[in-house]
């Protein structure tokens, strides 16, 4: 073996950012920096620990360890934190005391990137922001892009909208089921969720050309007209989807071990959630009726009957049972429609590079996590001055140290699960 | 040296050889049947590509954990880290030698089989709580003191429904419980409370679905398996499901007859042909009791730890108790 040469070898940036506070401590003329409290143990460097004094008054709460109180990191990297999350969980024994999420190990400057595009390209960038509804992602920034230019979709574009949207929002709702089974050691309901799934992002697929970034809305409209495939597609899914939810009922609805674990447990009240800002199934399985496709009705909805299904507990059971009962609201509003559905154009006219006037717009869906929304401002430039995005999942996560403290470890799965976050979307 | 002796003991050198190199195949089995079966179950098509219907998945599995790379992180406590996945897989393979597989056919035909077989299960607590103590890793070592806890809990329950077979049979040999059962039916007709609380606590001490707390892989990763890779990994694998196969050997041998047939004709088969029909009824029984245990693991979350403790000592030792005071007092009352 030859050995490296200092000179040529790439630094770790770790390494880098050590000899950067080193010289700058020197230069400030301080000394080393101290070990930070708690960090090491009989000798050994804790693991989970952040590597420098603490800043906060909660941090030093946090990661100040009592007696027979242990940190355990869950994250970024572990079989059921969905998606990159990490969670640092105080525990004394199996129970959780005390917890500190931390985020941001999948930003990728998506608001930035929006900024930086021309008003059409943006509803390209949403879409892996929230990659369980991709299609809702779209749908607000198009909402928002359209009352900046003044422009309106066809109708017969908005109710291709809402269709795609309401199918998007079966399959969402369907894999929340079967991963909260999962992350109870259910191994079964998430293939069946996933064969769901497939049939939908198929159907969906042969209307926008993609499985998973449909990239299908436009500013003005949709990218295609329903065609043949996508008709034929969803009959036969129609016929199935049925089944294939009623199969992980049969599996779970009723199971005493399932029951056993979710009743009672991580319960939000409605009075929390609202005063955290939890929107969507989580905040209506807490017993409000709030729905933004019901409250401010936005491109078709006014004109289709469906139910704001609420539960009353607000535990994890509850928000299983708010998932299934949304599902089956959305068949119902598919039925309508296709029902309903006028004939016409589906792209209003929109020149290639637009420069509204200097103004700011608001476009809020339903999306299957709770109220997406975009505040766009323009400046009378191709590009959004300001592009902000509203995602239900991180002000969900919000609630989390409110609900797992005094629970088990396997709970604080089970409830994670059942809060439903996808991590693309807190993290933007 | 006496010559019966010394053929004793070269009979016995060679059947637990046999033994110990029968555990591999039979992993390999028990594995693929999961693989197929949970498949099945999941609509899905399972393993198909290596070999005729995919037959080999689990050996070229086996095969796999033996290629790849022997780790052991660095402040693991070298010595025991190393032992424990022996440990653990001897406390299943040496379990194996008192289960008859057909009439005559058994490796040692102890006549305290029944406390040796549990004496030996139950020294696999020890490896599962030394892997995970010794593997310096926090989920490690929960997944080793869940799997003290919960081997030790449901141990009681285990043996005391034991006891009540031998009560009824009055014999601590497994050959002559089976013998009982020639004469008298299958003993789970008159063990139907003893029964499902064996079903139950079995499942649990080898930490099958859904008492699969050890290894809960939506919460402590891999339990005490979280820092083992490559063949030491590949031994708790492996020990886990000879684990699976030895359980329902054993519940079979208790409860249901173990080589017997159902029905009672041919009544004496000897020599080759007995053996040959013994072993086929005891597979038979044995693969169907694994096949519930992976429609189990298909169909039921994980249960909760403290649920799972609820369960050992508030709902099956009293009802362990029961059968056992029933039994006990119905032998003497009927003299069965």
């Amino acid at each position: 073996m030859t050995a490296v040469d200092p000179e040529t070898r790439i630094p770790d940036p770790i390494d880098l950012d050590r000899a950067e506070e080193a010289r700058l401590r020197a230069a400030a003329g301080l000394g080393p920096p101290a070990p930070a409290p708690g960090s090491e143990y009989a000798g050994f460097e804790l693991v989970g620990v952040p590597d420098r004094p603490p800043q906060t008054e909660r941090e030093r709460e946090m990661y100040t360890l009592e007696e027979g109180e242990m940190l355990l990191n869950m994250g970024p990297q572990h079989p059921s934190t969905h998606g990159v999350m990490r969670l640092v969980v105080k525990l004394r024994g199996e129970v959780v005391t005390d917890l500190d999420p931390v985020l941001g190990y999948l930003h990728r400057g998506i608001e930035k990137l929006c900024e930086n595009a021309t008003y059409t390209t943006v509803l390209t960038y949403v879409d892996p922001m929230d990659y369980l509804a991709s299609m809702h992602n779209e749908h607000a920034p198009a909402i928002a892009f359209e009352k900046l230019f003044g422009i309106q979709a066809p109708r017969r574009a908005e109710y291709i909208r809402a269709l795609v949207v309401e199918l998007n929002r079966v399959f969402s709702h369907g894999l929340m089921v079967g991963f909260l089974a999962l992350d109870m050691g259910g191994l079964t309901p998430i293939l069946y969720s996933f064969i769901n799934r497939d049939d939908v992002v198929e159907l969906l697929a042969s209307i926008s050309g993609q499985r998973m970034l449909f990239n299908f809305f436009r500013v003005g409209g949709v990218n295609w007209d329903v065609n043949d495939e996508f008709l034929s597609r969803l009959g036969k899914w129609h016929g199935t989807v049925l089944k294939s939810i009623g199969d992980n009922e049969k599996l779970i609805t009723e199971n005493e071990i399932f029951k056993g674990r979710t009743q009672g447990m991580g319960i939000l009240s409605g009075e929390q959630a609202i005063s955290y800002g939890v929107t969507g199934p989580n905040l209506r399985a807490s017993g409000v009726p709030f729905d933004v496709r019901k409250a401010h009705p936005y491109s078709i909805y006014n004109e289709l009957e469906f139910d704001v299904v609420t539960q009353q507990r607000g535990d994890v059971y509850a928000r299983y049972l708010q998932r299934i009962a949304e599902l089956k609201q959305s068949l119902h509003l598919i039925d309508q429609i296709m029902d309903k559905m006028p004939h016409g154009p589906v792209q209003a006219q929109v020149p290639g590079i637009i420069r509204p006037k200097p103004g700011r717009a608001y476009g809020a869906v339903e999306s299957p996590r709770g109220l997406y929304s975009v505040y766009a401002i323009s400046d009378g430039g191709p590009t959004p001055y300001r592009f902000r995005m509203r995602d239900p999942s991180f002000i969900t996560l919000q609630v989390m140290p409110l609900l797992m403290p005094g629970h088990l470890i396997a709970d604080t799965m089970a409830i994670m699960a059942s809060l439903d976050p996808v991590m693309g979307g807190v993290d933007k | 040296m006496d010559l019966s002796l010394l053929l004793g003991l070269g009979r016995f050198v060679l059947a637990t050889t046999l033994l110990l190199l029968l555990t591999v195949p039979t992993a390999f089995v028990v594995i693929q049947l999961e693989l197929k079966v949970i498949a099945l179950m999941q609509l899905r098509l399972g393993p198909n590509r290596v070999g005729p219907r995919g037959l080999f998945q689990s050996t070229i599995h086996g095969f796999k954990v033996l290629a790849k790379e022997d780790t052991v992180p660095d402040q693991a406590d070298r010595a025991t880290f190393t032992l424990a996945p022996w440990m653990v897989y001897m406390a299943a393979a040496m379990s194996m030698l008192v289960i008859p597989f057909a009439p005559g056919f058994v490796a040692a035909d102890f006549n305290i089989g029944v406390v040796y077989f549990f004496a030996i299960l139950g020294l696999s607590v020890v490896g599962l709580l030394v892997a995970g103590w010794s593997s310096y890793n926090k989920y490690s070592l929960l997944g080793g003191l869940r799997s003290a806890a919960q081997m030790v809990s449901y141990e009681i329950p285990l043996t005391l429904s034991v006891v009540g077979v031998v009560i009824l049979t009055g014999s601590l040999n497994f050959t002559q419980i089976i013998n009982h059962q020639l004469a008298h039916g299958w003993n789970v007709w008159w063990q139907l409370l003893g029964f499902p609380i064996f079903f139950i606590a079995a499942t649990a001490e080898i930490n099958r679905a859904p008492f699969d707390l050890v290894e809960a892989d939506s919460e402590i990763v891999a339990g005490p398996f979280t820092e083992y890779s490559g063949m030491r990994f590949g031994f708790f694998f492996f020990a886990e499901y000879v684990a699976l196969f030895i359980m329902s050997a054993i519940l079979v041998t208790l409860f249901f007859g173990g080589y017997l047939a159902p029905w009672p004709f041919p009544a004496q088969l000897s020599g080759f042909i007995g053996t040959l029909y013994g072993l086929i009824w005891f597979f038979a029984k044995t693969y169907f009791f694994i096949f519930v245990a992976i429609w189990m693991r298909t169909t039921l979350p994980r249960i909760r730890v403290d649920q799972l403790m609820g369960v050992a000592w508030k709902v099956l030792l009293p009802l362990s108790l029961i059968n056992l005071f029933g039994t006990a007092i119905a032998v003497v009352a009927f003299k069965l």
